[in-house]
């Protein structure tokens, strides 16, 4: 369970007259359901919400708990419990092949390098991956590098699993694909999308807008009013 | 030719004599070809550590395509400083200073097209471990150097990106309209590279506002 306490998160102006900005402003969430989604028109607060949830971006004031543990001061223990799966999933791919980045991932948990290959294989088929094992990371579709990410996270063995827009760069295929594959996770799920079809399969959704927090409850509700919202400021 | 060609190649699997050798032994026989070419500068020796360094990658079951696939940028590099020591009328440094630079990147590569990243890495930090009194943390270094494997065919990717978005636009003899982006990328670059590790839990520090 991640608990957000009166979080505000304020950047820097990058002009010395202008104002500092707000990017989200005193939110308190206590996220238990097990999937959960954020919605929100671009640069409305969804990513630095999200990313606040393992500790890649710490709160200007306020206090963001995960599993107990205070993203701001034990943010190892966060991120080896909540995982992170980036838009593009090029950024979240550090080594060469799928198999090796699944490998990286292993180092942490399994010793010997022969024991984490055979780990990294067995998760790769486990995904329908293997054949995959050893191409290059650049060779790959859009939707097989997204697999191989879930996977390499997947890999650290994280309670909670949290997906920044994880479909935007797919078609529909690979689209479907990850949506039964998020589907079938056993962890908590927590994403951004703009895609209200794949919204819709969660459980809760939250509407951001402006940095704060607009809209909190079921998902045809909370869609409801954010498509509302969204066609009144056309 | 794609710049993600990668100068140092990237591992698959394989069974010939150079994919069973220890890391160990295969950083050895990589001393033993560079370091005479380097310190003799004499053709002979140049061309020999070339045909040595061919014939060790070709019988162990890497073509001869695969072994020369460098990238156009590596090859133009060389190019360059085979023409800049013809212009200066010394055709034995012609063949000698590009041949060397050559063998070298073919030795590293008969590194890495044989030896997975995590076994480089393993290597590595065996290696290091001694120092772990010093303050050395091997698994970091260890990590260093893969990110920095894995980096070049993304860098050079970037240069290749940066030319094309230029020469759509009929800029392309700008080369600060090539530098820009290339820097820039770099700089983005290392901060996903964290940003991707942190996402794992795997060593760093969360960015702070």
């Amino acid at each position: 369970m991640i608990h957000l306490d009166d979080v505000t998160v304020v950047v820097p102006a990058s002009r010395r007259r202008e104002p500092d900005r707000t990017l989200l402003s005193t939110i308190t969430l206590t996220l238990s359901q097990q999937r959960i989604c954020i919605i929100g028109a671009n640069g409305s607060g969804k990513s630095t919400l999200l990313r606040l949830l393992n500790g890649l971006r710490l709160p200007t004031t306020g206090t963001v708990t995960a599993g107990g543990f205070d993203t701001a001061t034990h943010g190892r223990q966060v991120r080896t419990r909540v995982g992170f799966i980036f838009t593009d999933p090029l950024a979240q791919l550090v080594m060469s092949t799928p198999v090796e980045d699944v490998e990286l991932s292993l180092r942490g948990r399994i010793k010997g390098r022969a024991n984490r290959a055979t780990e990294a294989m067995r998760l790769l088929e486990e995904r329908t991956l293997g054949h995959l094992a050893h191409q290059s990371i650049h060779d790959l579709s859009g939707g097989e590098r997204q697999l191989v990410a879930l996977t390499s996270v997947l890999a650290v063995e994280p309670e909670i699993i949290v997906a920044d827009e994880p479909t935007t760069l797919l078609d529909l295929r690979n689209k479907l694909a990850l949506r039964e594959t998020f589907a079938a996770l056993p962890q908590q799920l927590i994403f951004s999308t703009h895609d209200m079809d794949v919204a819709s399969d969660a459980e809760r959704v939250l509407v951001v807008d402006d940095g704060k927090l607009v809209a909190d409850g079921e998902p045809a509700a909370a869609i409801s009013f954010y498509e509302r919202s969204m066609a009144g400021t056309r | 030719m794609n710049a993600h060609a990668n100068v140092l190649g990237f591992h698959e699997p394989g069974d010939g004599w150079l994919f069973r050798w220890p890391v160990g032994a295969k950083y050895l026989l990589m001393l033993a070809i560079v370091i005479p070419a380097l310190a003799m500068v004499q053709w002979q020796v140049s061309l020999g550590a070339l045909v040595c360094t061919m014939v060790f990658l070709v019988t162990s079951g890497i073509s001869v395509a695969r072994s020369l696939r460098l990238g156009w940028m590596m090859w133009s590099l060389l190019a360059v400083l085979a023409l800049f020591h013809l212009a200066t009328l010394a055709p034995v440094s012609a063949f000698v200073r590009p041949g060397n630079l050559l063998v070298a990147v073919l030795c590293a590569r008969m590194l890495t097209l044989t030896t997975p990243t995590p076994e480089l890495m393993d290597a590595l930090v065996s290696v290091l471990a001694p120092l772990r009194p010093l303050g050395v943390n091997p698994d970091q270094v260890a990590l260093a150097v893969a990110l920095m494997i894995r980096s070049i065919p993304y860098l050079l990717g970037t240069v290749d990106d940066a030319r094309a978005a230029a020469r759509a636009r009929g800029l392309e003899r700008n080369p600060a309209l090539l530098l820009t982006p290339v820097i820039i990328g770099a700089v983005a670059y290392a901060e996903r590279s964290g940003e991707a590790l942190a996402a794992r839990g795997i060593g760093e520090r969360p960015l702070a506002d």
